[in-house]
């Protein structure tokens, strides 16, 4: 059984009266321990196949399974703790809590599966030394950098264990040097610690590291790439 | 736990309009805790001198008598002035006779309602002859003095000193007249009271009407306003089987005492309601404000797997706490307010020149707060009530969103 499973998946969003295809029947699989991209210029679906994948929108019609259920007509609520329990997100613009500090904001995920405080702290202290950012952990994301906020970002998804991590353009934001970086520590963790990554760019450079590269074009799968290396 | 943490951590996203609101919320709570404060103690002053210079907080009448006014309807008081009088929490029995008379000095005759009082109680007690000087009082139940009011005594042409006529129906139907002589004079600044009064001694007075030992009205003072309602039961357990009489509370014996005080409290309460409308109304702005900018935020929080019910819960907490704060800020505030206005008062003597009358009754003019602790908790729990309420619509819109929604906010 694969982790992630896209059966002929289209969403239509709808402006009015206006119909915006923003994915046409795409079927894809993804296992665990993968470190895939999806690429593609702005507007071809990359956004749209993650929040898919990511259970936070439901398809026009065909199916997502994730991690064996197919949650097409889950509840919000239910929904909501499937994600907690088996979805990590990074997002492009790090979006981090303001109010709580980097280890807070890392803890979040946890503080939401009630678990308690001091192994909150012990799990999440140990993912920051892992991330490099050890010592930063009573800051506030606004006295952070970019690249210091989205490796907080990375511990805030990984620290509740999930199946998967997607990341929607996780390097956008930052300089090409920190975005390297950045990427790099992914793939270690994805080598070391097994965690599954999907993440979207558009970035050459960004996609050259990728171990499987899937192209889409006008919400069409174009291209389904296993670099072997 | 960690959302109350996460709450009281928003709440101070925006310090300068969390602190605006806090101050508006308090000092809406502080107006209101002072302004009833006050009128609590307006109102239990003026109630105090109207039962004093009234028919007491309790009254004791033969049935009908209050309605009718008939001067047949006198009752023997025997021992109930002693019996009322050992009731705990009663201050001060006045026995009362109450004779339509008309009054004659050598040169003009007045109709008069004359009442027969014990001297001595009725000083004790009667804002009016607390100012007497001290040869100015009645001196013995069956003395000829008198104590009249100053209308009266001027309408008369006679002075204090000088000897008058009154005149009345005698049990057995004929007139009888007895000679009084003026002793002190009362000037009450209100003018029913100042052209009618005639005082004399209980015990004169029913020399004129041959119904000795009888009487109309015992007024009951009691030292705590509060205590009226186990008092009043008391005295109604003092009355024989089958005797025509009953005890009756101010506010029946006083009707526009206590209905000028009903409307007056009335159009007051309207007013709190229209200033906690106003905060109701700055809260809900304020909370939607701050759950507008957020609404990326709840987005992202929705994506990481937080039910919409947390999120709710997390803008309702925000809501319990500044209303919690600002109850707590706003009865501090309003504990001082009241502190000064039972301490110093408000003086309205140099605003209004006149004699003070509201309800038929002389207050004095520094009006005075007098604490009302369970009240003002009321208030404040009512503005934390409030404040939920006005949270609501911004909760439930928070916990509506989708994360994808949320996250296309910016
Ligand atoms: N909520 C939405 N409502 C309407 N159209 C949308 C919405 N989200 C995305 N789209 C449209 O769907 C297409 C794909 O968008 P998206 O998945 O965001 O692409 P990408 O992430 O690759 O830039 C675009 O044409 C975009 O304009
Ligand atoms: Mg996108």
């Amino acid at each position: 059984m694969s982790l992630i499973e896209l059966q002929d998946v289209s969403k239509i969003y709808r402006l009015g009266s206006q119909e915006i295809p923003a994915l046409t029947g795409v079927s894809l699989t993804f296992e665990a321990g993968e470190f895939a991209v999806l690429a593609g210029p702005s507007g071809s679906g990359k956004t749209t196949a993650l929040n898919l994948i990511g259970c936070l929108d439901h398809p026009t019609s065909g199916h997502v399974i994730v991690n064996g259920l197919d949650l097409g007509t889950a509840s919000k609520k239910a929904l909501a703790d499937f994600r907690l329990q088996n979805i990590g997100f990074i997002f492009q613009s790090y979006n981090l809590i303001p109010v709580l500090t980097a280890a807070e904001n890392a803890e979040f995920t946890l503080m939401l599966q009630k678990v308690p405080k001091p192994e909150r702290r012990a799990k999440v202290r140990k993912l920051f030394v892992d991330l490099g950012i050890d010592g930063l952990e009573n800051r506030r994301p606004a006295d952070l950098s970019g690249g210091q906020q989205q490796r907080v970002a990375i511990a805030r998804a990984m620290a509740a264990d999930p199946h998967v991590i997607l990341a929607d353009e996780p390097t956008a934001n930052l300089d090409s040097h920190t975005a390297e970086e950045l990427l790099e520590l992914m793939r270690r963790l994805n080598r070391e610690q097994a965690t599954t990554f999907i993440f979207s760019s558009h970035d050459d450079r960004v996609i050259a590291q990728a171990r499987r590269v899937i192209h889409l074009q006008d919400g069409c799968l174009a291209d389904d790439l296993t670099i072997s290396k | 736990m960690d959302l109350v943490r996460l709450s009281w951590k928003n709440i101070w996203r925006n310090r300068r309009r969390t602190i605006i609101t806090l101050t508006a919320i308090a000092f809406s709570i502080m107006l209101v805790q002072a302004l009833h404060n006050l009128s609590f103690g307006v109102y239990a002053g003026m109630v105090d001198s109207g039962v004093r210079a009234g028919s007491g907080h309790i009254a004791v009448y033969r049935n009908n008598y209050l309605e009718s006014r008939d001067e047949t309807l006198y009752f023997k008081d025997g021992s109930l002035v002693d019996d009322i009088s050992q009731i705990n929490g009663v201050e001060q029995v006045l026995p009362r006779l109450y004779i339509p008379a008309l009054a004659q000095s050598s040169r003009e005759s007045r109709g008069v309602m004359l009442i027969g009082v014990d001297p001595d109680r009725e000083r004790q007690v009667n804002p009016f002859l607390k100012t007497l000087p001290a040869d100015g009082m009645i001196r013995s139940t069956d003395s000829r003095d008198a104590v009249v009011g100053t209308r009266l005594l001027h309408e008369l042409q006679i002075r204090p000193g000088q000897k008058f006529v009154v005149t009345a129906q005698n049990e057995d139907g004929t007139l009888h007249s007895e000679l009084l002589r003026v002793r002190g004079v009362v000037n009450s600044g209100m003018k029913d009271i100042d052209s009618s009064l005639i005082l004399v001694g209980l015990g004169r007075a029913t020399q004129l009407t041959g119904n000795s030992g009888s009487v109309h009205e015992l007024a009951v003072i009691l030292a705590d306003a509060g205590l009226e309602a186990t008092v009043h039961r008391q005295i109604a357990a003092q009355f024989a089987q089958g005797q025509d009489i009953l005890a009756v509370s101010w506010e029946e014996a006083m009707p526009n005492l206590a209905n000028a005080i009903k409307l007056d409290y009335a159009s007051q309460k309207f007013i709190f309601m229209i200033i906690l409308l106003i905060v109701a109304i700055g809260v809900i702005n304020t909370l939607l404000m701050s759950v507008m900018e957020r609404m990326r935020e709840f987005g992202v929080i929705l994506a990481m797997g937080s039910r919409p019910m947390t999120l709710r819960c997390m803008i309702m907490l925000e809501a319990v706490i500044l209303g919690l704060l600002a109850a707590a800020i706003g009865t501090v505030l309003g504990s001082l307010a009241t502190w000064y206005l039972v301490a110093v008062g408000i003086d309205l003597a140099d605003l209004v020149p006149e004699t003070l009358e509201f309800g038929g009754v002389v207050f004095d003019p520094v009006m005075r707060a007098s604490w009302d602790p369970a009240w003002m908790l009321r208030i404040a729990v009512y503005v934390v009530c409030l404040t939920l309420l006005a949270a609501a619509y911004p909760a439930i819109k928070a916990g509506r969103t989708t994360p994808v929604e949320g996250m296309r906010h910016h």
